[in-house]
């Protein structure tokens, strides 16, 4: 896929550049700067930007704000966010209108290379990616008043994959059960968090995080 | 019964004496005040020819004329039973101005006590007349009673000098030294906040520190063993490993940098020229310690003195393309200095994040701290803190 690249860092960005080339990627364009960020999407038009969110001019958010124009603009573009804290804000602000084609992952998390590509590729896929971390936090900061205590373990690890943008099939790999039985904890959730079954998969997580995150 | 009796007899004799024994010795010290005016004045005189001697000469009067001051404030409070006021923080003028005020009370003083003296004369002529029986005992009393009323009039008049004494010493030298302790307060108030300010920026330095440098370095390490970890190709995985080894080296250094920016814990087991040359060896302009301190100075002036070296180190090696820095370190009476120069292009910021930092820092410890930078150079910060 075509990749535009921002990170102040010239060391990050030089060894992500380097790792997307070693997995075939094209990386279109790779800057330090907000501005340059927007310039470069314009010019080039890439599938995937990838972006930190503190660079200059400000050195504080540059990069969110940057993100939020990009999925305002150009709607077929996805967005991959890299964090330095988990910012509940920034996760409910990237996901405030769709979740499809975007994600917000902590920077620590490009050195698990694996996950780091796993994310790229679900943003790419127009799916949603969102940090473990950030989900534990969004999880862990309601969970004292909302229908949420009334999951079972069970249930809260079904939805921690789920709202990280897992598949049902993904689900049920990674905790070794069938996919019938993801389905139906997935029902179970949805009827003790009051969601409608009639949204689509990506606006379900929408609605289940935009829920958490209130 | 009789006991009580005594105990007040005791303090009335007390309240006369002490006041009156403090105006008899307040005529004795004024008079070696005018003495010791007009001697210093002659001196001042005499020297005028030698500017240098003669500005000598002053500060030597001013440091003696605030001893008999001070001496002066524990005679007054001795003798109106008070503990001793604080030394005084009075200006030199001050203190001559109240030296040659004193000649007032001390005049009148000799007067009441001239007084009472000559009325102790007469109470013994007349007692002497009265047992040698040239003096009627009618006539006796009306002197007693007269007499009497003269030494209660004497005895009003001297704790009215002994007034005019405390009253002079309160408005010249005690009122001064009231305004001094609330300016000293503001002064702590504003360099309290200071340092708070000056503590959270550095933090934040610190913060910047860690995520810009450390962590970064870390996950590009990460990310190069990752791509290692996932070639196919083993001659490309083992030089990415090789290139991660080099990275982890670099991350070391990254570290042991940050940590002593963070705090110079080598202070605790060796001296401050030591510390500091270490700090020069790893600098990339090179520096020139010269030490000259006798007696090793406290913590926690080491440890300001330590931040501004590396400060400036690290502020000419980013911006002042300088081929040399000089630090100076001396000590001067009760005062530590260092001046750290350099032959860069000057022009530095003193409004700067890091200069205000050590600025307040130093200024925390009742030092001054300047920074000298014309555009084209060069630039010296001088810090000089005082060493007890």
């Amino acid at each position: 896929m075509r990749i535009v690249l921002a990170e102040d860092s010239t060391l990050l960005r030089e060894g992500l550049a380097r790792l997307l080339a070693d997995e075939g990627h094209q990386v279109v364009a790779a800057v330090a700067d907000a501005d340059q960020l927007v310039t470069a999407v314009e010019q080039h038009r890439p599938d995937v930007v990838v972006t930190d969110v503190r660079m200059p001019p400000t050195n504080t958010d540059d990069g969110l704000r940057v993100a939020l124009e990009i999925r305002r603009r150009w709607p077929d573009i996805a967005v991959l966010v890299l964090s330095q804290y988990v910012e509940k804000r920034y996760a409910a602000k990237l996901l405030a209108d769709r979740s499809e084609g975007v994600g917000y992952v902590l920077k620590d998390r490009v050195a698990q290379v694996e996950d780091f590509l796993d994310a790229l590729d679900r943003v790419a896929a127009g799916s949603t990616a969102l940090d473990p971390e950030v989900v534990r936090q969004l999880i862990s900061a309601t969970s004292h008043t909302d229908p949420l205590n009334r999951l079972t373990p069970r249930e809260r690890d079904v939805l921690h994959h789920m709202a990280q943008g897992h598949t049902n099939a993904a689900i049920a790999e990674r905790l070794h059960v069938s996919q019938s039985a993801v389905e139906k904890h997935v029902n179970a959730i949805f009827d003790k968090l009051d969601l409608t079954h009639a949204t689509g998969y990506s606006r379900r997580i929408l609605a289940i995080l935009q829920y958490l995150g209130s | 019964m009789a006991e009580r009796a005594a105990h007040g007899r005791r303090t009335w004799l007390a309240a006369v004496a002490r006041p009156t024994a403090g105006v008899v010795l307040g005529v004795l010290t004024g008079l070696a005040e005018v003495l010791f005016l007009l001697l210093a004045g002659l001196a001042v005189i005499a020297l005028s020819p030698a500017p240098a001697a003669r500005r000598r000469t002053g500060a030597t009067t001013v440091r003696y004329a605030r001893r008999i001051a001070d001496w002066e404030q524990h005679r007054l409070a001795v003798s109106a039973s008070q503990p001793s006021p604080p030394p005084i923080q009075a200006s030199g003028p001050r203190v001559l101005g109240y030296l040659a005020a004193r000649l007032l009370p001390a005049t009148l003083g000799l007067l009441t006590a001239g007084l009472l003296v000559v009325g102790a004369v007469l109470a013994a002529i007349v007692v002497r007349a009265f047992v040698a029986g040239t003096m009627t005992a009618a006539d006796f009393l009306l002197q007693g009673l007269i007499g009497a009323a003269l030494l209660l009039v004497n005895l009003q008049a001297i704790a009215s000098v002994a007034t005019l004494d405390r009253w002079l010493a309160r408005g010249l030298l005690e009122s001064h030294t009231r305004a001094a302790l609330q300016q000293r307060i503001s002064e702590l108030t504003v360099s309290r906040a200071r340092v708070l300010t000056a503590v959270d920026a550095e933090r934040q330095r610190i913060e910047r520190d860690l995520h810009d440098g450390l962590q970064q370095h870390l996950v590009a390490l990460g990310m190069l063993l990752g791509r290692a970890r996932r070639s196919r190709d083993p001659d490309k995985a083992s030089a990415l490993v090789v290139q991660a080894h080099e990275d982890v080296q670099r991350a070391i250094d990254e570290l042991r940098d940050v940590a002593w920016r963070v705090y110079p814990s080598a202070l605790d087991h060796t001296t401050l020229d030591e510390v500091l040359t270490m700090v020069a060896q790893r600098s990339a302009t090179p520096v020139k310690i010269s030490y000259d301190v006798p007696v090793r100075p406290a913590r926690p002036v080491e440890t300001v003195l330590y931040f501004v070296a590396c400060e400036a180190i690290t502020n000419t090696t980013k911006h002042a393309r300088a081929t040399l820095i000089t630090i100076e370190i001396e000590k001067r009476d009760a005062r530590i200095e260092m001046r750290v120069r350099d032959d860069g292009t000057g022009g530095a910021d003193p409004h700067g994040s890091g200069l205000q930092g050590l600025a307040r820092r130093v200024t925390a410890l009742d030092g001054q701290f300047d920074l000298h930078s014309p555009p084209g150079g060069p630039t010296t910060i001088r810090a000089v803190l005082p060493c007890a």
